[in-house]
């Protein structure tokens, strides 16, 4: 009991003594019979138990049956002890300085409880308008939670964000010492998303009473970090609602940051598009013009034996330039989601032949086999994006090859899986360089082998495949030389249809 | 034929267009051209070419409504010269009217049979006999013969080689195919198409694998290939 409680009860009693003498005093002046006087002392009793609760109302009650007893109940001025008067009084005011003091202590508890309940009401409120109004970074925000957290009764405690994982923490923000034992403790309410709560160890000299609690941060039933409260006695809930707000304010910072990479990626992006139609256009338009001016050279070297097969080198190499910014172009149009693969069913035979149509000089080079097999369904892909993939299997092949020797284009059903195509190019070349493909003739990663080395035709032909949904790969062939095979999606013709 | 066609080509770029037109006079064609669509409509009204190229990007008024506005007063072919990735773009000149294209930067000879074609198809009246490298078609009497051999083929593929071939050398829109082919039975879908189109090419193709006669046509449809002898 502290100095100021017993105060407290040293005046309620002196209080209920001097009601006592009062009643006392009052009874024997005006002559009252001894049922009215009982009623005076009851009123004593209840004064006394109200102001000063059980030990007040214990000692009035006490007092005021001696006085009763001696004043009021015959024989007068003796204490009789037989009289059961005497006893039912004392009983009567005990009672009632009992239930005075109860209801009085249970009144005052919940008086107290409304106001610490209040107390936390404006706190969590002074929260969330700090967290959501004035912050606008991480930093900001473990401020805000420390001084809510102090409002809140903590004597220790702090702010931790998990990075990823419930074990990689970040402490935001600290208040008093932080004793390494509780990463444990944190990282436990990070996995399991419910609040611990306990008395605060005995051992730590400076938190002497209330209960540590530790809070995760919830937000769309993720952990993102957790609010430490230590030596608090401030109500559970009033804590929970303290770790929501901060849950939901490290939420927005994130979406806040996020945002802005967002924007940033938006306005990349339209640079990119505006970039690709800029590129494309300046560079179609010359090269359509120097496509133009090397046909006319070819009619005028016609004639002219010595200058024939420079004006052929420079229509070649325009035709090679011309597919390269092809490839790259279509390549920067589906990075930059400018341009989606659009499939539809599409025979090899075609693709083939609109190769050959795309590379005249290497048909006319050498001897070039075709074959589709019977069987083999049509591929589903973007028809432009795979002819470019074989135009530059094509031209590997040819750059490769010896002169004369002959290139083979197959395609037929793939041998394992139905629902693919594989169409091949074979060549005679010096076969597979090393470090190129792994046993099976899948493509390894660029790590290994840099895009020079490979060629930048396959490494063109391995992305614009994948994103045909198919895959390149590369294997020496039985009898020297190489097979690129191009795998894709098949198109097999509706059944019960044909004619 | 004692007078050369008249081409006019319609570019914005200078560079193209005289070059352009350059190559096409050394063919013995002769040329008008224009800088966008209003001097293209312009110069079509004052010398009524035979044959329009027609770039599609152009200030001013483009190659867009220079189609439309061509075709609301003639049939003169009109072939469209298309930037590569604007596929868009030339399947919606097609549907305006636009008679076939070419993908800047195109090969002259790409071109030039390109041109051909569409001239050959205005200029020839309508024969009774398709006659092409190795394929022959009867249309009055409705008989095939490839490679000196009669070809037996069921009534849909025959009306497909006929709408084809008497288009040759013009991307067809399936939809195209399948109104003519399919008057009766409006819900026919490109699958249809493509099984029968598949059953006719093995039948009249002497090597599948490496078609003379049909060939599929990215995002459009098909295109009979043979030029007719």
């Amino acid at each position: 009991m502290s100095l100021g409680q017993l105060r407290s009860v040293v005046v309620s009693s002196l209080v209920g003594v001097v009601a006592v003498a009062v009643a006392t005093l009052g009874g024997r002046v005006l002559d009252l019979n001894s049922s009215t006087v009982g009623f005076a002392f009851l009123i004593s009793v209840l004064v006394a138990s109200l102001r000063g609760g059980l030990v007040a109302g214990t000692v009035t009650s006490i007092l005021a049956t001696l006085c009763y007893n001696f004043f009021f109940l015959p024989p007068l001025h003796t204490f009789t002890i037989q009289e059961p008067s005497n006893w039912m009084a004392l009983v009567a005011f005990l009672v009632t300085s009992v239930t005075v003091s109860r209801l009085v202590i249970a009144a005052r508890r919940q008086a107290e409880t409304a106001e610490q309940r209040r107390r936390e009401l404006e706190t969590l409120y002074d929260l969330s308008i700090e967290l959501f109004t004035a912050t606008n970074r991480v930093g900001a925000l473990g401020e805000a939670a420390g001084r809510a957290l102090s409002l809140l009764g903590a004597r220790e405690g702090g702010l931790v964000l998990f990075e990823g994982s419930p074990y990689r923490q970040n402490v935001v923000w600290w208040l008093g010492e932080k004793p390494d034992e509780i990463e444990e403790l944190i990282a436990g309410v990070g996995r399991h998303k419910e609040p611990l709560e306990f008395p605060t160890f005995a051992g730590a000299e400076k938190i002497s009473r209330g209960r540590d609690v530790y809070l995760p941060l919830l937000v769309g039933g993720k952990t993102t970090g957790a609010l430490v409260a230590r030596g608090t006695d401030a109500s559970l809930k009033a804590l929970v609602s303290a770790s929501r707000l901060v849950g939901l304010a490290v939420e927005r910072e994130k979406f806040i940051e996020e945002n802005a990479h967002v924007q940033a990626l938006r306005e990349s992006e339209t640079l990119k598009t505006s970039l690709l139609r800029a590129i494309s256009h300046d560079l179609t338009t010359p090269l359509t013009a120097i496509t133009l001016h090397t046909e006319a050279l070819r009619r005028m070297a016609e004639s002219d034996g010595e200058w024939r097969a420079p004006v052929a080198g420079i229509a070649n190499e325009t035709a090679r330039l011309r597919r390269r910014i092809d490839n790259l172009l279509s390549m920067a149009r589906l990075e930059a989601g400018k341009a989606r693969p659009r499939r539809e069913p599409t025979p090899p035979a075609d693709l083939f032949r609109a190769a050959r149509e795309n590379l005249p000089l290497v048909f006319e080079s050498r001897p070039v086999t075709i074959h589709v097999d019977d069987d083999c369904p049509d591929a589903n892909v973007d028809p432009s994006l795979a002819l470019e993939i074989l135009v530059n299997l094509i031209e590997n092949a040819h750059r490769v090859s010896p002169q004369g020797a002959a290139l083979e284009l197959v395609a037929r059903q793939h041998p394992l899986d139905l629902q693919q195509v594989r169409m091949e190019v074979l060549d005679r070349g010096p076969g597979v360089p090393a470090g190129i493909a792994d046993a099976e003739g899948n493509l390894l990663a660029g790590a290994t082998t840099d895009v020079a080395q490979r060629g930048l035709g396959l490494e063109i032909a391995r992305s614009l495949a994948a994103a045909n949904g198919g895959s390149i790969g590369i294997a020496p062939r039985q009898g020297g030389g190489t097979v690129a095979r191009l795998d894709v999606p098949a198109a097999p013709l509706p059944v019960g249809e044909s004619a | 034929m004692t007078l050369a066609p008249v081409i006019l080509v319609v570019d914005d770029d200078p560079a193209i267009r005289e070059s352009l037109e350059r190559e096409l006079r050394a063919r013995a064609y002769a040329t008008v051209s224009a800088s966008d669509g209003q001097e293209g409509l312009r110069v079509f009204e004052t010398h009524t070419p035979d044959l329009v190229l027609t770039d599609l990007s152009m200030p001013r008024s483009d190659g867009f409504e220079l189609i439309s506005a061509l075709r609301a007063k003639a049939r003169t072919p009109i072939i469209v010269l298309s930037v590569r990735g604007s596929d868009a773009d030339k399947i919606r000149a097609l549907d305006l009217g636009a008679d076939d294209f070419v993908t800047k930067p195109f090969s002259v000879a790409e071109l030039l049979a390109r041109v051909r074609a569409q001239l050959r198809r205005t200029t020839t009246p309508a024969a009774t006999l398709l006659t092409f490298e190795g394929l022959s078609i009867d249309l009055g009497r409705r008989r095939v013969v490839q490679g000196g051999r009669d070809i037996r083929l069921t009534p849909t593929e025959y009306a497909l080689l006929e709408v084809l071939a008497s288009n040759a050398g013009k991307p067809m829109f399936t939809d195209t195919i399948i109104a003519r082919v399919w008057r009766e039975a409006p819900s026919t879908t490109a699958d249809t198409v493509r099984v029968h189109m598949s059953a006719l090419r093995k039948k009249i193709e002497p090597d599948p694998s490496s078609p003379r006669y049909i060939v599929t046509e990215p995002w459009v449809g098909y295109r009979f290939i043979a030029e007719p002898v």
